[in-house]
């Protein structure tokens, strides 16, 4: 049986197509699966496990189908949605895993990451990562009242929006340091990330090693399967052939 | 066959007129009127689909005919290579726009006869120049208004050649 690893769906109400490809990706795909790892950014932000909106709450119940159907679910933190916790994971049978994580398959190993800890050039938001990563800062975060948290989120989709963060030509690509450093430490064969939207196989050590990146949805969906005879970067359409404006 | 003649090089097409023969017998009208002649390609998503054929080079829509009803389950699957109607949310709306599948788009199938499920009729083939069509796909794009996913360089339909074959239809 596979692993499906997925990354930065960015979940958001203003785009119910790509929730809508996620379902049937559950169905379709992740329910045949062994187990799937989502490295990262599944919501475009996240304010806090006690989110009350519908998108919220559907989101979890199919995960909980899915994981109570048999599917083991991992999820990593990514950087718009690591207030991610506890009462997240208990909805939805999911386990929590470190910003490093090396899963054995088949003789190889994969090591996970989100990727925005190997963007080691981008030092601005390195001093963001460090302050978002503080347990003080993301207490106090969490702890804000219900309603300004929602308004921190909508603000920050609508920016997010406007200047094209998540575009690959805002975020900067990883440091090949970082990566051989990080691959080096935990001895691993093939690193897995999302984080820079540039989906993509590179081969590492003359094809010793590999280096894979996610894509993020938007008009198509990615997925990396990993099974007994290799592993596979899959794509499918999200959007549809719209005629007219 | 109908050829395309692109600024980026031809696309021949044979239409099939079996399988989906009022669409096959819409396209060739407007071919046959010269609709094509001066629209552009101008939604192109590489690993889905390259769409044209409504539009001018200055993102206006042209007037088209009356819609047509849609043909999706005429047992044809969107795969690479094949030609197929876009349409709006409505199943029996298409008229002019149509696109060339770049990847296998199983979602775009029949599957029931529900608005979610009709699909997207596929009604020909490519059957030279699928070069020309991997290069289109690969194009850089960028949103114009409310149109994403267009070709900065201008990609357009400059003639329309059909083989005297097509001339009893």
């Amino acid at each position: 049986m596979s692993l499906l690893f997925i990354s930065d769906l960015h979940l958001a109400p203003e785009r119910p197509q790509v929730t809508e490809a996620f379902y049937q990706f559950i169905d379709s795909h992740a329910r045949d699966a062994r187990a799937l790892y989502i490295l990262g950014d599944l919501f475009e932000v996240w304010i806090g496990d006690d989110d009350p909106s519908d998108m919220a709450d559907e989101v979890q119940r199919r995960l909980a189908e899915l994981s109570a159907s048999g599917t083991q679910l991992f999820i990593q933190h990514g950087n718009r949605d690591f207030l991610l916790n506890r009462q997240f994971m208990r909805r939805t049978g999911a386990t929590l895993l470190p910003d490093r994580h090396v899963v054995k398959d088949h003789g190889r190993r994969l090591l996970l990451m989100h990727g925005d800890q190997l963007c080691t050039d981008d030092r601005d938001y390195q001093r963001f990562r460090r302050k978002a990563r503080n347990p003080i800062y993301r207490w106090v975060l969490a702890h804000l009242p219900l309603a300004r948290r929602q308004r921190i989120a909508t603000e920050w989709r609508r920016k997010s929006r406007q200047e094209n963060r998540n575009k690959p030509s805002a975020i900067m690509d990883v440091n090949q340091a970082a990566v051989r450093r990080v691959m080096h430490d935990e001895q691993a064969t093939v690193l897995i990330h999302g984080h820079t939207h540039r989906p993509a196989r590179h081969a590492l050590d003359d094809g010793q090693k590999e280096r894979i990146v996610l894509g993020d949805w938007e008009r198509l969906g990615w997925c990396l399967r990993s099974e007994q005879q290799g592993l596979e970067l899959l794509s499918f359409a999200i959007a549809t052939p719209a005629a007219g404006v | 066959m109908i050829t395309l003649c692109t600024t980026m090089g031809d696309i021949s097409i044979e239409l099939d007129f079996d399988a989906a023969p009022i669409t096959a017998q819409n396209f060739l009208q407007y071919a046959r009127d010269d609709f094509y002649v001066g629209t552009i390609f101008h939604r192109v998503i590489d690993g889905f689909m390259v769409q044209g054929g409504g539009m001018d080079i200055d993102m206006v829509e042209k007037d088209t005919r009356e819609t047509i009803i849609n043909e999706a389950d005429n047992g044809r699957e969107n795969v690479p290579g094949t030609l197929a109607m876009a349409r709006t949310s409505e199943p029996d709306s298409a008229s002019s726009q149509f696109f060339i599948n770049v990847a296998e788009n199983g979602f775009l199938n029949h599957s029931s006869k529900t608005p979610q499920g009709w699909g997207y009729a596929v009604f020909g083939d490519v059957v030279e120049g699928m070069d020309v069509v991997e290069n289109i796909k690969s194009v850089t794009t960028a949103t114009e208004g409310y149109h994403r996913d267009v070709p900065v360089e201008i990609i357009e339909i400059t003639a329309i050649q059909i083989s005297e074959d097509y001339d009893h239809l």
